[in-house]
């Protein structure tokens, strides 16, 4: 208890040296930085979380003032890990967010991404909505930077959380920018692999045109048009058109679909889910204004 | 081409131009009125080429020819076969400046020369070791009225039964190859994708590597720089102690020389 003690001490010192009073005209924001320092990493280690929660902001703001901003961004991270302790959402988010600014000023737009990464992963659970724009958010910053290599895994993650939530649009659309992101960096095998993902993900969620849409627009794509995904991806609409569940069945078992990630290959082992069958009469429905020979 | 080559082919060539001059030979002998001896000397040609193709047959590799030349034989078998009776016929006769032994002999001639007409190998022969339980054929061999149709029948029957043991064990082996080769396939897929992964990976480090190139290189440049400056620093360092010494026993001097002096 006597480090919590001293720890106090030297929180309620800097207090006093930043504070500006009549005595005091300009804050001594060395000294102070140091003393907060030096008491947020007691109250880590005493484990007093909220103390050092605020202990790490004012080493922030001292260093910010000190203009150096890679350790302002550095105790903000810190911070918002133990915010995670804690429990505060909002403060987590804000806390990443502003280390991820910090970064950016420095010119660093790795660990700027990074930031946002680590925030977005424990927010997760508790709030996906969140954790998915700090995703996207980390991914455009490394996509304006040109390293669009180090989004694959944030664009897995994202995937990933829309799929939890079921928004499966919002999957494709991310899986896609997945794929138009492999593509600048000639990543093909990433990019096909994308590619077939989403395709499987709108049959997943019974979207047939959508997937024979995605699949033509695939196929304009050289790169994907003769790689061994295509194929697969042919074969499948095929048997879908044909509603032949013991193909799909077969197809999904394939090889080429558990060279996949794991949450698109649990889909894809669920896939005729429900009627393919019906599939086939929207299609003979289109037909049948066209000609009017028997279809029975 | 070697020795052998050239005695293997005169001796071919010899003993197919040796009937030509067998039956000159006989002939001039013969005076043209034994007639056994002629229908004798031809079957026995007939048995001499017919051994011939069925050892052909033996060393044909191709299937429908071993059958296609069996066949032959067995025609050329029955031919001769009915052959046979008229030769006994004629064995019977006497002819002038024959002796009595060698009439006798002449019956036991023909017998031997019917023996060895069934003699000759026509794949029935092992057929019939092959599918025990086929007796028909054997009985059916036995039984010399001119059904050649009828042993022909039972010979194919044979032969589909063969080939549809051959057939099994075909189909079998083929199924076996493809599984492995499936199994083979599957994990040139995993081979192949991970391949790209790391293809993948490596490109994605090639930049990153090349950033700590840079950041190492200044850092040992800096750190040069600083072991330079640290030898100077050294070295000025020891040669002013030198000079600290140096004042120091001056000053010993000095004091010793002043209480001399006092």
């Amino acid at each position: 208890m006597t480090s919590t003690q001293e720890a106090e001490k030297m929180m309620i010192k800097g207090d006093k040296l930043t504070k500006l009073s009549l005595t005091r005209w300009s804050a001594d924001w060395r000294n102070a930085t140091s003393l907060y320092e030096k008491a947020a990493v007691a109250f880590r280690y005493a484990k007093e979380n909220e103390k050092a929660k605020t202990a790490f902001e004012k080493a922030a703001k001292g260093q910010e003032m000190l203009s150096s901003p890679w350790d302002a961004a550095k105790h903000m991270e810190s911070a918002g890990a133990i915010a995670k302790d804690l429990g505060n959402w909002n403060e987590v988010s804000d806390f990443y967010r502003r280390a991820s600014e910090l970064y950016n000023e420095c010119g660093r737009s790795q660990p700027a991404s990074d930031a946002l990464a680590k925030g977005a992963r424990s927010l997760e659970d508790a709030a996906p909505d969140e954790a998915v724009r700090m995703y996207t958010d980390a991914c455009a910053i490394l996509e304006e930077d040109g390293k669009e290599q180090m989004a694959f895994d944030l664009y897995r993650a994202a995937t990933s959380i829309y799929l939890k939530l079921e928004r499966y649009t919002d999957a494709t659309t991310c899986l896609l920018r997945w794929g138009l992101a492999a593509d600048k960096c000639e990543a093909v095998n990433s990019q096909c692999k994308a590619y077939l993902s989403a395709i499987i993900v709108y049959l997943y969620s019974h979207d047939f045109k959508q997937a024979q849409k995605c699949h033509n627009d695939c196929s304009q794509i050289e790169a994907f048009v003769g790689s061994d995904q295509n194929r697969c991806a042919v074969r499948l609409l095929a048997a879908y058109k044909e509603g032949d569940v013991e193909e799909i069945k077969r197809i999904g078992q394939s090889s080429t679909i558990s060279q996949l990630d794991h949450m698109i290959i649990r889909l894809a082992r669920k896939l005729p889910t429900g009627e393919v069958s019906s599939l086939n009469v929207e299609d003979k429905g289109e037909e049948e204004p066209l000609d009017e020979n028997d279809l029975t | 081409m070697s020795v052998i080559d050239i005695l293997t082919r005169v001796d071919a060539i010899c003993k197919k131009y040796d009937k030509y001059d067998v039956d000159k030979h006989k002939e001039s002998n013969v005076s043209g009125d034994d007639a056994f001896a002629r229908l004798y000397s031809s079957i026995e040609a007939d048995i001499d080429a017919a051994i011939e193709k069925s050892e052909n047959a033996s060393n044909e590799k191709n299937r429908a020819a071993v059958v296609a030349i069996n066949a032959e034989i067995r025609r050329t078998k029955a031919r001769l076969l009915e052959e046979i009776p008229k030769l006994q016929r004629l064995s019977q006769k006497k002819v002038k400046g024959l002796s009595r032994e060698e009439l006798a002999t002449r019956g036991d001639l023909v017998i031997a020369l019917s023996e060895r007409i069934e003699a000759i190998p026509d794949g029935t022969a092992a057929g019939a070791k092959k599918t025990g339980s086929w007796g028909t054929s054997v009985s059916l061999t036995e039984i010399k009225i001119d059904s050649s149709d009828g042993r022909f029948e039972s010979e194919y029957f044979q032969q589909t039964e063969e080939s549809n043991q051959f057939r099994q064990e075909f189909e079998m082996r083929k199924i076996k190859q493809d599984q492995g080769l499936d199994a083979i396939a599957d994990g040139l897929d995993t081979l192949k994708n991970m391949a790209h992964d790391m293809n993948e990976e490596l490109d994605r480090q090639v930049p990153l590597i090349d950033e700590i190139d840079t950041k190492v290189d200044r850092a040992t440049s800096d750190l040069k720089n600083t072991n330079v400056r640290l030898k100077d620093t050294v070295t000025k360092l020891r040669s002013s102690r030198n000079f600290c010494i140096d004042i120091i026993l001056l000053c010993i001097i000095l004091g010793i020389a002043a209480y001399l002096y006092k």
